[in-house]
């Protein structure tokens, strides 16, 4: 019995085996990045000559990487915050209220979840011009807002669901007012749920390029760095000595997040996974 | 009394109210704005918009070949990645499900595709599938090498497949693991015990007790294949000679390329029908999860 469990199993070597596979074309291009181009075409599987870091340091000048960083950045950070303090707020109030407009205000907010983006990413572009926001930093913000929500408020709605309603109770009877219950207390019980909330959106806004192309679309001074480079490199014949240290760079950051957050991503995924 | 009311009306607008106004103007406004599109004809520019009934309805049934064609797109990618991505993402789970640091490892390797962009995803393989083949070619000679693989109809949509499924496997991956964690260990070693081999094992306990997780999965990655959109704009652009064209895509290029705005509405419409069939379903799948768990 005892030799029969010990005994490899195959299905698991395999797995292993394939997981290194899985990451080979990230591998690629990242020992591609150091090359020339035609070192790149000689050979795309050896290693560097040498691991200088000249086209990183080019590519980050030439192609405004300041600029398209601190861009993204400030996306990601503007639109996570307004997430973070709007849908836990919108969810607790929701769970919490028993009645018609609460009701309404609930299926408004969630019903989205089950509509694909794409039936009505045309008329939301023409909705933004409409208001005049296209290649606006706000419009896009706001649009990213409100692309986040639905699935944010879901999430915090059923976390809010099962915590105890005593706790407000004892609370309100001590004299607390409606916001300071909520920011005092309900908003740090809150806290495991928003971390995955913010794992999960800051990953989005920061990768997002669908809607920047959308909504910024070719006005350099709100593009993202991820609608910037494809503009920039996805031509026939691009520019590969600088595209690919540009990939790499725009990476780094959510592989970082990735390594440090990777807990909360995992546990955040099946989370969301409802999801429609 | 009627001041409490009004009270607490005024506490739930603050609290609630600039949720929804997001909500509303990103997706719930553009979408009824479909409703009212669809039925004129509209370039999407000028002032002329002439009303033109259930028309350009009956132009998608009646006369739109590139639509169907779309439609066909969508089902055999539906098919190539739902049955790939699940059959795959469930061998993984299942030999990763420990609470091993190598299997951590492991996870994590599958799964970082999933969090980098699709301008990286996108560059990435136009990088491998252009400039790298081409020096493998060099080097090795073999034919295979030599192929436009984003060039050739039938081989640009096995590039779509594989891309899609390299990127989207560890998110499948995960939500596996989690329907095997949740299995007690008990019963597998009881299974054990009884004498039934690791294949039996498998096949009368795990499966079965797995099944809400395969259910969702699969459901999900149906409705995911549906709305292919994003790697066909950023990648393929429905090229080559439009056989990548997803429903999606098709619609968007109907709106932005050929100016056809009432007619891309219409198509959004009918779009919507189309998956929301899956969604239905899922829910309700998901829902008896609920009530099992």
């Amino acid at each position: 019995m005892k030799k029969r469990w010990k005994k490899p199993n195959l299905l698991i070597i395999i797995v292993f085996a394939a997981s290194l596979l899985w990451l080979i074309p990230l591998l690629l291009i990242f020992l591609n990045s150091f090359k020339p181009y035609n070192d790149m075409m000689q050979n795309f599987l050896a290693l560097p000559k040498s691991w200088g870091l000249e086209m990183y340091l080019e590519t980050w000048t030439k192609f405004d990487f300041p600029r398209l960083i601190g861009n993204t950045l400030f996306y990601t950070v503007v639109s996570v915050a307004g997430i973070v303090l709007l849908a836990p707020m919108a969810a607790y109030k929701l769970a919490r209220t028993k009645n018609r407009l609460s009701s309404i205000c609930f299926v408004l907010i969630i019903l989205p979840m089950m509509v694909p983006f794409q039936s009505y990413m045309i008329t939301l572009t023409r909705l933004v011009a409409n208001v005049n926001l296209t290649g606006t930093k706000t419009g896009y913000i706001i649009v990213t807002i409100g692309l986040l929500m639905p699935l944010a408020v879901y999430m915090i709605h059923g976390f809010v669901k099962n915590i105890p309603i005593e706790l407000e109770e004892c609370a309100r009877i001590d004299g607390a007012t409606n916001l300071r219950l909520y920011f005092l207390i309900i908003l740090p019980l809150l806290k495991p749920i928003l971390t995955t909330v913010v794992v999960l959106d800051a990953l989005a806004v920061w990768n997002d390029i669908i809607t920047n192309q959308l909504i910024v679309g070719g006005n350099q001074a709100a593009m993202n760095i991820q609608n910037a480079l494809y503009m920039q490199f996805s031509a026939q014949s691009a520019d590969w000595e600088h595209a690919l240290p540009g990939i790499i760079m725009s990476m780094i950051p959510s592989l970082v997040f990735f390594i440090t957050m990777q807990k909360n991503i995992v546990g955040g995924v099946t989370a969301g996974a409802v999801k429609g | 009394m009627k001041g409490k009311k009004q009270k607490e009306f005024l506490i739930f607008a603050v609290f609630v109210f600039p949720a929804v106004a997001f909500v509303l103007f990103a997706t719930n406004i553009p979408f009824v704005m479909n409703l009212y599109y669809s039925v004129f004809k509209w370039n999407g520019i000028g002032k002329s918009m002439e009303f033109v009934g259930l028309q350009n309805f009956i132009s998608i049934f009646t006369n739109d070949a590139m639509f169907w064609k779309g439609v066909r797109f969508t089902l055999k990618f539906a098919v190539y990645f739902v049955v790939i991505v699940n059959i795959m993402a469930l061998g993984v789970a299942l030999a990763l499900s420990k609470e091993k640091k190598s299997a951590g490892v492991g996870r994590a390797f599958y799964y970082i595709p999933y969090i980098i962009s699709l301008t990286a995803i996108s560059l990435i393989w136009k990088f491998i599938l252009g400039p790298g083949f081409e020096s493998l070619y060099q080097i090795t000679g073999w034919e295979i090498f030599k192929w436009s693989w984003v060039g050739v109809p039938k081989l640009a949509f096995y590039v779509v497949v594989v891309m899609t499924v390299w990127q989207n496997l560890g998110f499948y991956m995960v939500n596996y693991i989690a329907g095997i964690m949740a299995v007690p260990k008990e019963l597998m070693e009881a299974a054990r015990i009884d004498g039934a081999s690791r294949f039996q094992t498998f096949r009368k306990v795990t499966i079965p007790l797995i099944m809400p997780a395969i259910s969702i999965c699969t459901l999900t990655s149906l409705t995911f294949a549906f709305k292919l959109f994003d790697v066909i704009m950023v990648f393929t652009k429905g090229g080559p000679a439009n056989s990548t064209v997803s429903v999606a895509y098709n619609i968007y290029k109907e709106a932005f390329t050929n100016h056809n705005y009432g007619m891309a509405t219409a198509k959004s419409l009918i779009f919507v029908v189309f998956v929301l069939m899956v969604t239905v379903l899922q829910m309700k799948v998901t829902k008896s999860k609920e009530i099992e768990a």
